[in-house]
């Protein structure tokens, strides 16, 4: 009976069907560990939009529901931007709102009733399942090993490089963003090997999906052309290549082209060149093909000179016109910024600013790819050995992911696919040999020995590792040695995805959690308390001036008109705001009368020690400021004479006189006793004396100081100018205010 | 000859003196003269004094600069150049002084006591002064200063931030000299690597076309990348640092930090697990002989095993809360 069932149990995972069986289960279960390990936040604190652009596509989510495709096509939005607006239809990538609002529409025709706000929640979870199994698609496209597809989905479903933009509430283009890459990757590479016009055309609509999604679409309008280029450049052009690439380049273009924010650009801006190019160049390509095989290979010879020499001379000197003409635009500044690195910090700070856009140290790769990355190059090595077509499209992707990577820290994400189907082929690799349970016997070496000679002339052009031919392992220890050291890695890559899944990438950053002295968590929620404050006790049309970085929250927690927002499409306006606050009060109160704003909101973490508050971008702000206005704010007023940026005692005046520090440093000193008065985040000691506002009154500040917010004076109603108003109220009422309130104490909770 | 320093500043003394009595016109002549057979006007104490009187019907630029080797001052020796080729394409372009600038060097040999009166620390530093009086005069006296925080500017940099601050005048562009050496050593470089190529083509084909030499290639290039080698180059971090007591520290601290060193450090490591991977997987199979693929395999398995434990422990030192190690190194 043992024996019995010993048999079924060898033969169970024999047959093609239960394969398969057991494949659909297994990627079942990553999909399920893909979406479980985003869910830390939602099991944490509540089901949130996190951040800040999640905000605003959550509100054009909900715009769209509410009002319709149609409408939300053409809206234009008064509320951000005021008083210039925002065409939002138009300046958009309208693919995440569609795809939740299509799942909306379709859960209830279902008569499935979810609230729009748990779709876009959990959309980008629902999605990293996808992202797995096109993963493992990719992958079994790479190499006939079929374990190698599983353990790519694994690594896709779980790497933190990934999961850093996908968590649970995390509703940004990215989160359906990385599956349509992946797959399109996957058809490009079908259609390549099979130089078939459907996958093509496939290729080309998800690509088009891929540009109605993300502005990260041109990775892929660059890759593909490269891998194409390669190809050629080794001599592989085919006409499966010929297929695939003008099929995709012009459906994809054409489909690209709908997308009322992309418009012309693909025929227009330098990023789209290299595909326009490399289309023109496979049409030469084919009709030297056709050439080759009418006339004689002697003239063929001097006719292929002088076609590619004059081509190019052309093709360049057109190239050099047009630009200069101005007819084709520059490269735009963020990609700019990708070739020569301290481009953005000279021309374009609003950019430079953002920390996403900073280059990458060692670290974060390790952090959010674990053992992945070393074997990275490992993988790619692997790929070398059969260098299909496909296997250079790795190698080209590896190459330039990293590149990008390093370059830009958002830019891991792009990297992370190529990684985990690296990695895969390199881990499968050593576990099919290792594990397999057939082991050549030393008998069998000596009669190979005859034929080794023969076979090792014959592969030619392959690696010199591959040289010999392949035996196998011979004994059971290291085949268990090596299983076993490998199992230990994967199960560390499990629990560090985890740890920093849970540890890092998890934080709403809308709701911080901090742990009190028991141990217990306790929410810090300042940011809801103060939009909500916000919604409910000011006008519905009171615009709020902040900083750029809370424009989406604003509107879309508080529902109230912004100066600016996280949009970034108007450097002057920002700069604007940037001026306001960096100014005295003076300067900035005909600024905020001309924009009609009510209220002012900061963030300030100095109480509680909080970093990312506005006194640590104030920098930013001046700069950007100073990039219009180079005579009005300089930054290096802001610095003491000795070079540092300091907010105590010995801070520049222009420094204590901004407004800015005024409205974050205001009344602050009243929470502790005289001259006790701490910075929590800069770690230092503030002037016993704090600053006074002449323009603006204080509104609100929430429970850990965290938001303030104030609100601007109206004009003096007996025409003095505020400085005097306040001096002469000052002077009445000194004696009564000490007497009535004694200093706040600080609130511990 | 000990009395010629004396004689000589009490010649300038009184040529100052005679100087100072002329009128704000006058002094723009002599200063205009003076600036056209060279440019930019060195000064010296007494003379800084006279051309920065008010009243002014010109604009002055000052650069207070300290070019002696024994004052170390990297950024004036950089600047240099370019400021005295914004001044001479300046005055080449403007001879007749339509826009009324005069551009003016104060070394600090020469006008130390310059320097002590208007507290200056640093060097370089770039005064405009103003006109107080005539067509373009502003309402303070005060001069501009230019900001040098962002390292050393370009010709054109200064040049855009003199011409903002004296608008509705002439701003002569800049014009650099054409660099006959460079455009010679170029085109013969290039025609040298054609030759090169041209003669050395049947031996370097079979490397271009050498799979292990593609594969080699890429693999540092992503070895490079992945280890953090671009932030070291937009950063400019230094190779490594002292550790405040003498020794020295290859790992920075933080997150977001590292050294070159480090990086290649990292890159080592990387590439040494690669190649452990790719011989596990690739050459211990293919060893025919059982002993010596045993013994490949722990070599290349140990190896594999204490250098990642050997990584791990040096992510730690990098985020002091990572939780995880292997042995030995834990």
């Amino acid at each position: 009976m043992s024996v019995d069932s010993l048999q079924t149990l060898a033969n169970v995972g024999k047959g093609e069907s239960t394969r398969t069986t057991l494949r659909v289960v297994i990627l079942f279960l990553i999909a399920g560990a893909a979406i479980a390990s985003r869910l830390f936040s939602v099991i944490r604190f509540e089901s949130i939009i996190h951040e800040f652009d999640p905000w605003f596509n959550f509100r054009a989510t909900k715009y769209l529901v509410a009002n319709g495709f149609y409408n939300f096509w053409d809206w234009f939005d008064d509320r951000t931007w005021h008083p210039l607006g925002r065409v939002t239809g138009g300046t958009l990538y309208p693919g995440l709102m569609v795809t939740s609002g299509i799942i909306y529409h379709a859960l209830r025709t279902l008569t499935i009733p979810v609230d729009i706000r748990n779709i876009c929640v959990l959309l980008a979870p629902a999605f990293s399942g996808l992202t797995a199994f096109a993963a493992y698609l990719l992958t079994n496209e790479m190499t006939p090993s079929s374990s190698a597809g599983l353990l790519a989905a694994v690594f896709m479903g779980i790497a933190p490089g990934y999961i850093s933009r996908s968590v649970a509430g995390s509703y940004d283009n990215e989160a359906i963003a990385i599956f349509l890459l992946v797959f399109t990757f996957y058809l490009w590479i079908k259609a390549l090997k099979q130089g078939s016009m459907l996958w093509g055309a496939l290729c080309a609509l998800f690509y088009g999906y891929m540009v109605a999604s993300w502005g990260g679409y041109a990775f892929i309008t660059c890759l593909l052309p490269l891998h194409a280029f390669v190809l050629i450049c080794m001599g592989r052009y085919s006409t499966r290549l010929y297929v695939a690439y003008t099929t995709w380049y012009a459906l994809g273009t054409l489909a690209s082209m709908q997308i009322p924010f992309v418009g012309f650009l693909p025929v227009k801006t330098s990023e789209h060149m290299p595909a326009l190019g490399i289309f023109g160049f496979l049409q030469l390509l084919a009709f030297l093909d056709y050439v080759r095989s009418a006339i004689p290979k002697g003239q063929y010879q001097t006719f292929l000179w002088l076609f590619a020499g004059g081509t190019f001379g052309i093709g360049l000197a057109a190239l050099v016109v047009a630009t200069s003409a101005g007819i084709i635009a520059p490269w735009g500044g963020r990609f700019y910024s990708l070739w020569d690195t301290s481009y953005a910090k000279i021309h374009i700070p609003i950019i430079a600013s953002v920390s996403e856009h900073q280059p990458t140290a060692w670290p974060a790769f390790f952090f959010d790819l674990n053992m992945l990355i070393w074997l990275l190059p490992a993988g790619v090595y692997l790929c070398f050995q059969q260098l299909a077509d496909e296997h250079v499209f790795i190698v080209v992707y590896a190459l330039f992911g990293s590149y990008f990577a390093g370059v830009m820290v958002r830019l891991m994400l792009t990297l992370t696919p190529v990684v985990c189907v690296a990695a895969a082929i390199a881990i499968s690799n050593v576990l099919d040999t290792y594990l397999s349970a057939k082991s050549p016997k030393p008998e069998d070496r000596l009669s190979d020995e005859a034929t080794d000679a023969a076979v090792k002339k014959a592969p030619k052009g392959g690696l010199k590792s591959t040289s010999k031919p392949f035996v196998g392992v011979y004994s059971i220890f290291s085949k268990g040695a090596v299983v076993g050291a490998m199992t230990i890695y994967l199960l560390l890559f499990v629990l560090h995805c985890t740890w920093v899944t849970s540890n890092a990438y998890s934080s709403p950053s809308v709701v911080l959690a901090s742990r009190l002295a028991d141990g217990s968590q306790h929410i810090i929620d300042d940011y809801r308390e103060a939009y909500q404050w916000l919604r409910q006790n000011t006008r519905d049309d009171a615009k709020i001036m902040s900083w750029w970085d809370y424009g989406y929250q604003i509107g879309g927690m508080a529902d109230r008109p912004t100066l600016v927002d996280n949009n970034t499409w108007n450097n002057t306006h920002i700069a604007t705001v940037g001026k306001a606050m960096s100014s005295r009060e003076e300067v900035s109160y005909p600024i905020m009368r001309q924009h009609e704003v009510d209220y002012v909101l900061v963030v300030f973490g100095g109480l509680l020690g909080y970093s990312g508050d506005d006194i640590n971008k104030f920098l930013w702000m001046v700069r950007i400021a100073e990039g219009i206005w180079p005579e009005e704010v300089s930054e290096r007023a802001f610095f003491t004479p000795r070079g540092e940026y300091r907010v105590d005692d010995e801070a520049s005046d222009t420094m204590k006189n901004s407004l800015m520090y005024k409205m974050s440093y205001y009344n602050y000193n009243t929470l502790f006793p005289p001259g006790q008065a701490q910075d929590r985040v800069r770690g230092t000691r503030l002037p016993e004396v704090g600053p006074t506002l002449d323009v603006l009154d204080e509104a609100f500040t929430s429970e850990n100081w965290i938001i303030r917010i104030y609100k601007v004076k109206d004009l003096d109603n007996v025409g003095r100018d505020h400085a005097s108003a306040s001096a002469f109220d000052r002077g009445i009422k000194k004696k009564k205010a000490t007497k009535k309130r004694g200093p706040r104490v600080l609130r511990v909770d | 000859m000990r009395w010629l320093p004396a004689f000589l500043s009490a010649a300038l003394v009184a040529a100052a003196a005679s100087n100072s009595k002329k009128s704000s016109e006058e002094r723009f002549s002599a200063f205009h003269a003076k600036s056209l057979s060279s440019t930019p006007v060195k000064l010296s104490d007494s003379s800084y004094r006279d051309l920065t009187k008010t009243p002014r019907d010109y604009t002055a630029a000052v650069l207070l600069t300290a070019m002696d080797t024994r004052f170390g001052c990297q950024l004036c020796r950089e600047f240099q150049p370019e400021w005295d080729l914004l001044s001479r394409s300046w005055i080449k372009g403007d001879k007749s002084a339509k826009s009324r600038i005069v551009f003016s060097t104060l070394d600090f040999s020469d006008g130390r006591d310059t320097f002590m009166a208007l507290g200056l620390q640093t060097a370089p530093v770039l005064f405009l002064f103003p006109p107080t009086v005539g067509d373009h005069a502003a309402s303070s006296a005060e001069p501009l200063r230019y900001d040098f925080t962002a390292g050393p500017p370009s010709a054109e940099m200064v040049h855009a931030w003199v011409a903002r601050h004296m608008p509705d005048r002439p701003h002569p562009p800049i014009s650099r000299p054409i660099n006959w050496i460079r455009w010679l050593t170029t085109i013969v470089a290039i025609a040298g690597s054609v030759t090169a190529g041209f003669v050395a083509w049947p031996i370097v084909l079979p490397i271009v076309q050498n799979r292990n030499v593609w594969a080699a290639i890429s693999l540092i290039a992503i070895l490079l990348f992945t280890s953090g080698h671009m932030f070291n180059h937009i950063r400019q971090v230094p190779y490594v640092a002292g550790d405040g007591k003498g020794g020295v520290t290859y790992f920075a601290s933080g997150f977001q930090n590292q050294y070159g060193m480090e990086t290649q450090v990292v890159a080592a490591m990387y590439g040494i697990l690669s190649f452990a991977a790719i011989s596990l997987a690739v050459k211990v199979p293919r060893i025919a002989d059982p002993k010596s693929q045993s013994i490949a395999v722990i070599a290349w398995g140990g190896v594999l095993f204490i250098m990642y434990s050997f990584l791990l422990s040096v992510f730690r030192i990098k985020n002091a809360g990572y939780p995880f190690a292997i042995p030995p190194f834990m």
